[in-house]
C-alpha cells in the first residue's frame, strides 16, 4: 500500500493542480512585482505587467532569472519580505563564485520541510523509523531540510551531520537507524567503511536511503543498494528554490515527482530560451509559487533533464523529472566533445571499479588532455605488469566508446582517492589556469 | 609442491609508497628474502618473498594494500659464467614462457638464487629437475 504525506496534493487531478497553480502564480507574480525592485525592472524591460499573467499559460511571458542575477542582487536584492519576517538564511557552497544566500519566512521553512516529509514518506518512512541525517548541517540546505522533514513525519531523527564515518556506523548499529539521508558519494563511503569494519548488511537495520545534492548514476544506485542492503531514493533541490525536496523519488524509482503545488517546472532550450515540449531534454527552469521571502520566477537551474507525465505506478500524479544528466556547469568540453563525469562513473561501476575517481583535464600543446585516476580493483590485481596495463587499456577503451574521445587511465591504489563526506570533487580542470 | 610463494603489492608511483609497505613489514618483524620492483609510469608492483607469507599477506591487506600471492619457482645455480643461459635454454627447449625473473643472495657465496615466474610451473619444475638445476623449497628459503 503506497503511503502519501499529502494524498490530496500528491494524487490531485491535472485539472485541479493547474487551477491551484494558476491562482498561486497570479498572486506570486503580483507579490514579486510589488516587493522586488530587481524583478520589477526585469519585467518592465520585457514589457510585462502582473496583469498580463492570468494563468500558467502565460508563464513564458516572464523574464528568466539566472545565477548571475542572484549574484548581482546579493545579498538582499531579491528579498520579497521585510527581514523582520524572515527567520532563516541558507547558502550555496559558493564553489563556483560568490555565494548565493536564500531567505526563509516561517511559512517558507514549513513548506520546505513539508516537501521533505513527502520524500521521506515516499521512501517508506513513518513515525516508526529512525532517520539518520548525515548531510552537512549549517548553511548547506541538506541537513536542515531532511532534519525538518524527518521531524514532520515523526521519525526518530539522528542529526549526525557529515563526517566521522566510523561513528556514523556505530550510531547506525546501536540506535537501529532505518533510513539514511546523505549525498550518494557519502553513502558509498559509509557502505565501504561498514564492510571494512568487518560488518555486513545483517548488522544494520537500514531499509532505505534518500540521496541527493550531487549527480549520480543508476550504476551508483545499484552499487549503494547492494553495499548497504537498502532501496536508494533520489531527491532533488537547490538552495535557490528552497533546498532538497523540490522533487523526490517514489517506489517506482524512475524519476522524481516535482512538488508542483509549490514549484512549476519548465524545460527550455538552454541556447535560445524557447520552451520545449514534454519529453525533450533541456534546461530545467523553476517558478516557486508559494515562497514568500525568496520567490524566484523562472529560475534557470542549469540542470539538464526531461519531464514526463507518464502515469506512475505509485499513484502520484505529480509530474516527474529524470535524474539530471548533470548540471550544465559540471559539463566539461574536452577537444570539442561534451563530457559529463557521470558518464565516466557509469563505465567504472560497470567494469567493477570503485565509484571514487578523479578526472584531470589539462591543455598540453594546445590539445586538451583527459586523465582519469581510477582505484584498481584488488580482486583483479596481478603480479604481472602486462596484466595491469591491459586493465588500464581495456578501461580506457570502454570510456572511449562512451565519450568518443581517448582518455588516459591511471590505476592507483585502492582507497587512495579522497573520500567525500559531502559533495564529491571529481574533476580538476587545470585549463583555467592557462586562460 | 616445492614452489615458493611470492607476495606482490600494488604501489602508487609517488614518493613514500615503498616506505609504507616496508614499515608494515618491519612492524611485524618479517624478513624479506628476495625482492624486485617492476615499475610503469603509473604504478609499481613490488614482489617479495618473505619468511612468513601468510602473515605478511594478512598484515599488508589489513593495512589497505592490494596484495596477491603467486607460486613461483626459486632455483639456485653456481655463480659462474653461462649458468643463467643454461637455465633459460632449459625453459626454451620446453617452450615455457618466462614472465620475469630476479636474483637474490642465497646462503652461499658460490651460488646465486633466482626467482622465476613462468606460466607453467610444473613443466618448468620437471625440466629443471631433469636438467640438474637445484630447486629451492619454501623451507630452504625460510632457513637461509
Amino acid at each position: 500500500m503506497e503511503k502519501y504525506w499529502n494524498q490530496e496534493i500528491e494524487t490531485m487531478s491535472r485539472e485541479d493542480m493547474k487551477k491551484l497553480q494558476d491562482e498561486r502564480l497570479v498572486a506570486q507574480v503580483k507579490h514579486v512585482y510589488e516587493n522586488v525592485e530587481y524583478y520589477r525592472n526585469l519585467m518592465d524591460e520585457k514589457g510585462v505587467k502582473p496583469d498580463d499573467i492570468k494563468s500558467t499559460d502565460d508563464l513564458h511571458k516572464l523574464p528568466f532569472l539566472s545565477k548571475a542575477d542572484l549574484r548581482d542582487a546579493y545579498p538582499y536584492g531579491l528579498l520579497a519580505k521585510p527581514l523582520s519576517e524572515c527567520v532563516r538564511i541558507q547558502s550555496t557552497s559558493g564553489t563556483t563564485g560568490k555565494r548565493v544566500v536564500a531567505f526563509y519566512t516561517q511559512h517558507d521553512i514549513d513548506l520546505w520541510e513539508d516537501c521533505c516529509a513527502r520524500a521521506i514518506t515516499a521512501a517508506g518512512g513513518t513515525e516508526e523509523d529512525v532517520c539518520q541525517v548525515c548531510y552537512g548541517y549549517g548553511l548547506f540546505t541538506g541537513g536542515p531540510g531532511l532534519n525538518g522533514g524527518s521531524h514532520k513525519v515523526g521519525c526518530l531523527t539522528l542529526p549526525m551531520s557529515s563526517g566521522n564515518t566510523e561513528r556514523q556506523i556505530t550510531f547506525m548499529r546501536d540506535l537501529g537507524a532505518t533510513i539514511l539521508c546523505c549525498t550518494p558519494s557519502y553513502a558509498a563511503y559509509i557502505g565501504e567503511t561498514l564492510h571494512d569494519m568487518g560488518y555486513t548488511t545483517d548488522d544494520i537495520k537500514l531499509k532505505a536511503g534518500i540521496f541527493g545534492a550531487e549527480p549520480w548514476t543508476e550504476e551508483m544506485r545499484h552499487s549503494i543498494e547492494q553495499s548497504l542492503g537498502i532501496k536508494a531514493y533520489d531527491i532533488y533541490g537547490l538552495t535557490e528554490t528552497s533546498g532538497p525536496g523540490v522533487s523526490f523519488e517514489c517506489s517506482e524509482q524512475t524519476g522524481m515527482h516535482i512538488n508542483e503545488d509549490h514549484f512549476i517546472p519548465e524545460i527550455i532550450n538552454p541556447d535560445t530560451g524557447e520552451v520545449l515540449p514534454e519529453g525533450e531534454v533541456g534546461e530545467l527552469v523553476f517558478t516557486s509559487i508559494t515562497k514568500e521571502a525568496f520567490p524566484l520566477l523562472r529560475y534557470r537551474t542549469r540542470d539538464l533533464c526531461v519531464l514526463s507525465r507518464k502515469k506512475c505506478s505509485c499513484g502520484r500524479t505529480l509530474i516527474k523529472m529524470s535524474k539530471p544528466m548533470g548540471r550544465s556547469d559540471d559539463m566539461l568540453i574536452i577537444r570539442g566533445v561534451n563530457v559529463f563525469p557521470s558518464q565516466i562513473e557509469t563505465v567504472l561501476i560497470e567494469q567493477g571499479y570503485s565509484p571514487n575517481y578523479l578526472i584531470e583535464v589539462d591543455r598540453v600543446n594546445n590539445t586538451d588532455t583527459l586523465d582519469i585516476n581510477v582505484e584498481m580493483n584488488p580482486e583483479q590485481f596481478s603480479d604481472k605488469v602486462k596484466d595491469m596495463q591491459e586493465q588500464e587499456k581495456s578501461l580506457a577503451q570502454a570510456i572511449k566508446l562512451m565519450l568518443g574521445i581517448n582518455p588516459k587511465v591511471h590505476l592507483v591504489s585502492p582507497k587512495s582517492i579522497t573520500r567525500s563526506e559531502g559533495k564529491a570533487v571529481r574533476v580538476i580542470d587545470r585549463r583555467k589556469l592557462h586562460d | 609442491m616445492a614452489n615458493a610463494k611470492q607476495i606482490s603489492v600494488f604501489v602508487d608511483n609517488k614518493p613514500n609508497q615503498l616506505t609504507g609497505v616496508m614499515k608494515v613489514i618491519k612492524e611485524n618483524k618479517l624478513n624479506i628474502r628476495a625482492l624486485s620492483l617492476a615499475d610503469t609510469s603509473d604504478f609499481g608492483i613490488l614482489r617479495i618473498i618473505v619468511n612468513d607469507t601468510d602473515k605478511a599477506s594478512d598484515v599488508l591487506k589489513k593495512a589497505g594494500y592490494a596484495v596477491t600471492v603467486t607460486e613461483v619457482l626459486a632455483i639456485s645455480i653456481p655463480d659462474a659464467p653461462g649458468q643463467l643461459s643454461r637455465v633459460l635454454d632449459i625453459l626454451g627447449s620446453e617452450n615455457v614462457n618466462l614472465e620475469y625473473l630476479y636474483a637474490f643472495t642465497g646462503a652461499s657465496d658460490k651460488a646465486v638464487s633466482f626467482v622465476i615466474r613462468v606460466d607453467d610451473n610444473s613443466t618448468a619444475e620437471t625440466a629443471f629437475t631433469n636438467g640438474g638445476i637445484i630447486i629451492l623449497t619454501e623451507k630452504d628459503i625460510t632457513e637461509m
